[in-house]
């Protein structure tokens, strides 16, 4: 379910604003790391995990406003080297802020321990993170689909100039999805710090999962984002069970075998 | 002969005089590198994110057999581009059936699957301590392990390189893929097959990374897992963009700018891509096209200034 949340986010900057968004991985570690501070500050992990992803978001808006509006016009290539810095600069940042040694982050106490669900015996806040990922998917697709902002966001997925032609303001639908990625990033990074703790690498292990799902689930498509992320995720675990080594290297190995069968993608048309 | 041919000549002459001679066969290594991205950057028109897996492929390959079977150095080197056009061939037959963006997403994914192959494997590749213990052997009675004998085999074979991929993108082969980068359903109706010269060209550049691959394990001695890793892919995108991707000599500038500019920041500070995230920024935002551009530029607004006074007097 994270993998949905953070292929989502990033179909969203994708499909909308057509540019390779490489710092979506540097966003996702610095998501986890504001919800460490917050913590640290406020001492309340539900605030904190309120705050952290909305200073992600925020965090976004002012990359898109001073760095990738001007690049629009750009083509691929320097969009990408931007990005590409971005990210850079974002995990080196964390480096220098946090120090280069990741640690290790304890769930809040209501969540600590397990369930016994009958069949399983399952971590509690594991379950929690997957109810609030799945949450925030549907949150998300009722936005995109049942409200005029998310018609507006699927129009400009659609045809960029005919929604601008229709007197929308295309820049500001831009900004707006930019940082709407940016949080759902940020809030995926904030539900994986307890589970996996925080470490520098995180994002860039992020990036990597979240562009197969989009490459996968296919740009701007919230079903497919969703779908790929499932099948993922499911791959994932089936792997580690028996064979750790490989449980990375087979997402990759998932998305090949899906591609040679289907080169558009799960649901892509072409 | 050219200029620009002058010019290379010039620079493989004067460059071990003005810097160590590591540092100047790195140079002429991520030339070559930056010589096969240009293929599809420039030419096709295709960005690739994933160049590190064929340099870091062959790395490997040609490093374990240099290792432990103490192979000859020429085998190395050949096997060494047959690494990397191989794995280009398996790469690329995935990525050439989409294009724009989700070209960039897959050759970006399968350079991440490659990399935790790498990192995972440790008995074969040492994971995260890299594989050390590459040798350079004796050639011909030549001695290798001397900087200076390393450093005029690698100028050499980046000479080759340079005149290989000159011969290319001036090829009707070259033409072709020009066309493709400019109008690709067109190309198609003149009755070009574009996904299957696209992945030639994918081929040919990965060819070039693995040349460079098996070049840069022996001169460092090592192959670090960063050698296949996507910082290295960012790496030699940015030197071909800084170089200009428009020219056949952009990526040997650009490769000159970038191995200086990491060299001599990265003893300033540890967190020194820190520093390397800024100058992608500020080159994508301020010098975009590239310094033989911006040289163009700077040409042609003196030839206008030279103008402008010779019509005031």
């Amino acid at each position: 379910m994270l993998y949905a949340l953070m292929g989502l986010g990033l179909s969203l900057i994708t499909g909308i604003l057509n540019i390779p968004n490489f710092a979506h991985g540097a966003l996702f570690a610095v998501g986890a790391y504001f919800l460490a501070s917050t913590l640290h500050v406020v001492g309340n992990f539900w605030l904190a995990l309120v705050l952290a992803p909305v200073g992600v978001a925020v965090l976004g808006l002012a990359i898109e406003y001073a760095g990738i509006r001007p690049l629009y016009r750009a083509g691929h290539d320097y969009q990408l080297l931007f990005t590409f810095g971005l990210s850079l600069i974002l995990s080196e940042g964390i480096i220098v802020v946090w120090g280069p040694i990741g640690f290790s982050q304890l769930p809040p106490p209501i969540l600590r321990g397990g369930l016994d669900l009958g069949f399983i015996f399952y971590p509690k806040y594991r379950l929690f993170v997957m109810v609030m990922a799945g949450l925030l998917v549907l949150a998300t697709w009722l936005f995109l689909e049942k409200t005029r902002y998310g018609a507006i966001m699927r129009a400009g997925i659609e045809d960029k100039e005919m929604v601008s032609l229709l007197g929308i303001d295309i820049h500001r639908l831009f900004t707006a999805a930019f940082a709407l990625g940016a949080y759902l990033a940020g809030i995926a990074g904030a539900l994986t710090a307890p589970i996996r703790g925080l470490s520098p690498g995180m994002g860039v292990d992020m990036l990597g999962i979240a562009f197969v799902v989009v490459a996968l689930g296919g740009l701007g498509n919230l079903l497919g984002a969703i779908a790929a992320g499932l099948l993922i995720g499911v791959a994932q675990s089936i792997v580690a069970f028996y064979w750790t080594e490989a449980s990375v290297a087979v997402i990759f190995a998932v998305m090949a075998a899906v591609l040679l069968v289907r080169p558009q993608g799960l649901f892509g048309i072409r | 002969m050219s200029r620009a041919w002058l010019a290379v000549f010039a620079a493989v002459i004067l460059l071990p005089l003005a810097v160590r001679h590591a540092i100047a066969s790195e140079i002429w290594i991520f030339a070559i590198f930056g010589l096969g991205l240009n293929l599809l950057l420039g030419y096709t028109g295709l960005l690739s994110f994933g160049q590190s897996t064929f340099f870091g492929s062959a790395g490997y390959v040609s490093g374990y057999l240099l290792k432990h079977y103490g192979i000859n150095v020429f085998a190395a080197l050949g096997i060494g581009v047959l690494v990397g056009a191989v794995s280009a061939a398996l790469v690329g037959y995935l990525c050439v059936q989409r294009s724009g963006l989700y070209f960039i997403m897959l050759t970006f994914a399968l350079n991440q699957m490659f990399y935790f192959i790498a990192y995972q494997w440790t008995t074969v590749t040492g994971g995260e301590d890299g594989m050390p213990g590459i040798g350079r052997p004796v050639l011909l009675g030549v001695d290798f392990r001397q900087p200076l004998a390393y450093y005029i085999f690698v100028a050499l074979l980046f000479l080759v390189s340079l005149w290989v991929m000159k011969r290319i993108v001036e090829s009707p082969l070259g033409k072709i893929l020009q066309a493709i980068r400019e109008n690709e359903v067109r190309a198609q109706a003149v009755g070009y097959d574009g996904a299957r010269l696209k992945l030639l060209a994918f081929v040919i550049g990965g060819a070039f990374s693995g040349l460079a691959g098996v070049l840069y394990a022996m001169l460092f001695g090592i192959v670090p897992l960063e050698a296949i890793g996507f910082v290295f892919s960012g790496n030699v995108v940015f030197a071909t963009l800084i170089g200009g991707s428009g020219s056949l000599y952009g990526p040997i500038v650009g490769s000159f700018v970038f191995i200086w500019l990491s060299e001599s920041v990265s003893v300033v500070w540890a967190r020194w891509p820190l520093l390397l995230g800024v100058a992608f920024v500020i080159v994508v935002i301020f010098f975009r096209g590239g310094c033989v551009e911006a040289w163009a530029r700077f040409w042609s607004w003196r030839e206008r200034r030279r103008m402008a006074t010779r019509l005031a007097s």
